[in-house]
């Protein structure tokens, strides 16, 4: 024998199951699912601009909230540093004008470097990497899922970025641009399953395979590395510097991405495969430098 | 006017929130998704047109700042609120437990099937299992802490507002 159920008190009033036909019932318990199912064929059927502007129009609707939080960050910070004390300050004033300094000797050196690279490459008749614009962004916000590790920064199309421009920071690649809205950027960052770059070993010009991988909570951000050759060992005691080969022409050669923490056989036995310590910072950003190739402008 | 601003202005409040949260939860590689809250009021208290009106804009504001096609979250949001509605009036759906439940579960399965969907992307490693459950875990607390004060400001928002649709509202029979 079944019991009828008691309708709760917010549902007394309606009409009893009793008293109202059955086939009009089933459609009013089935009208939610017919309306979310119009909207979803609608939806399907719209055009990709349109789906596209829509996406955009939310994007740029929410990027004055992001922007204003990262804005009364930078004041909370503005007021924070102002609590130091006068000593403080004097302390850190020196410790600036010490690593101004070693960066002015690090300018002249670059320049005389780079008018050999110059003198050589015309003399060997080598095509020049590409040039950069360097662009100094804010972090916004940061998004360090499962899936996907990201961050918005505070620059877009008003400040000339280009979608696909290398992002580092000063602990090596922090990945590239992969959208540009007219006042913010979209970084993946280099610790993504999805970027995918090509890199070499410090001191090997061999290139393999890097790719972000998976994040697991409280420990560093890993990455993998593939087509490793099989005479290069690394472990978690002597780790391997890697770095960007500069193929493909998105990222200047030399800039690190991480350290290969070890290096085991692939299955096929051609290569080996590792895994990847990236730079811990990468997950607490707060400025970023993009670097803008000067053709794209 | 009014009345609409009450509905969506918390969502919105909402979304900015949990961005806020997961920036400074970035430093410990923790990401927190919160889905089941934007459906929990809308789904159980205002009636079925405009709740599904507005479980579908919260999703698009999801869309617009991830990287998922466009429609993804409006699409699951739309679709837990019907199977919510289809459900509330064999709940007791203005009891505050009972939405704070609700909101647990939604955003339960709300994150498998989103889980699930992004599997295909990404190497599937042990280490993923535990990334999962740590940001699950994690998920559930924040909102089991949150959601007697988010349910509130959305009922308080809305009586505010129009209190008259308010108690239409709850009166209103599905």
């Amino acid at each position: 024998m079944t019991t009828r159920p008691v309708a709760p008190c917010a549902d007394r009033g309606r009409p009893t199951p009793a008293l109202s036909p059955v086939p009009s019932r089933r459609f009013d318990q089935a009208r939610p699912f017919a309306t979310l199912a119009i909207v979803v064929l609608v939806w399907l059927l719209l055009p990709v601009a349109v789906k596209s502007f829509l996406r955009v129009s939310f994007f740029e609707f929410e990027a004055p909230l992001e922007v204003s939080a990262s804005y009364a960050r930078d004041l909370q910070e503005y007021w924070g540093l102002r609590l130091h004390s006068n000593t403080d300050l004097i302390a850190a004033g020196r410790d600036m004008a010490r690593l101004h300094a070693a960066y002015d000797n690090n300018i002249q050196q670059n320049a005389e470097l780079r008018g050999q690279i110059e003198r050589l490459e015309s003399l060997l008749r080598l095509p020049s990497f590409p040039e950069y614009r360097s662009e100094p962004a804010r972090v916004v916000r940061r998004d360090f899922s499962a899936w996907w590790q990201r961050v918005v920064i505070r620059k877009g199309k008003n400040f000339g970025i280009v979608e696909g421009s290398p992002v580092v920071f000063t602990g090596g690649v922090a990945g590239r641009v992969s959208e540009v809205r007219s006042t913010t950027a979209i970084v993946e960052l280099v610790s993504s399953p999805n970027v995918r770059l090509a890199a070499v070993v410090e001191g090997d010009t061999r290139p393999m395979s890097y790719q972000g991988g998976i994040n697991p909570s409280f420990a560093p951000p890993k990455g993998n590395v593939e087509f490793m050759p099989l005479d290069i060992f690394a472990t978690r005691t002597a780790p391997r510097r890697l770095v960007t080969s500069g193929l493909g022409g998105v990222f200047p050669p030399g800039l690190t991405i991480g350290y290969v923490v070890s290096a085991d056989p692939s299955t096929d036995g051609l290569f080996k495969t590792g895994e990847v310590e990236l730079d811990s910072r990468l997950s607490s950003l707060t400025e970023v430098t993009v670097l803008v190739p000067l053709e794209a402008n | 006017m009014r009345r609409h601003l009450a509905i969506f202005l918390p969502l919105l409040l909402l979304w900015w929130l949990v961005i806020q949260l997961n920036h400074y939860l970035a430093p410990w590689r923790m990401f927190v998704s919160l889905g089941g809250l934007f459906i929990a009021f809308v789904a159980l208290q205002l009636p079925q047109r405009i709740g599904l009106i507005a479980a579908l804009f919260a999703g698009l504001i999801c869309d617009a700042s991830q990287p998922v096609h466009f429609g993804f979250h409006a699409f699951l949001f739309g679709l837990a609120t019907v199977i919510v509605q289809r459900q509330r009036p064999r709940l007791d759906r203005f009891e505050p437990t009972t939405q704070r439940t609700i909101a647990l579960l939604a955003n339960l399965v709300l994150f498998i099937v989103t889980a699930l969907f992004h599997l295909r992307h990404v190497p599937a490693e042990g280490r993923l299992v535990s990334r999962f459950l740590w940001d699950l875990l994690f998920s559930e607390l924040v909102l089991w802490a949150i959601a007697p004060w988010f349910l509130a400001l959305q009922r308080q928002a809305l009586e505010l507002a129009d209190p008259l649709a308010a108690s239409e509202d709850r009166r209103q029979v599905d």
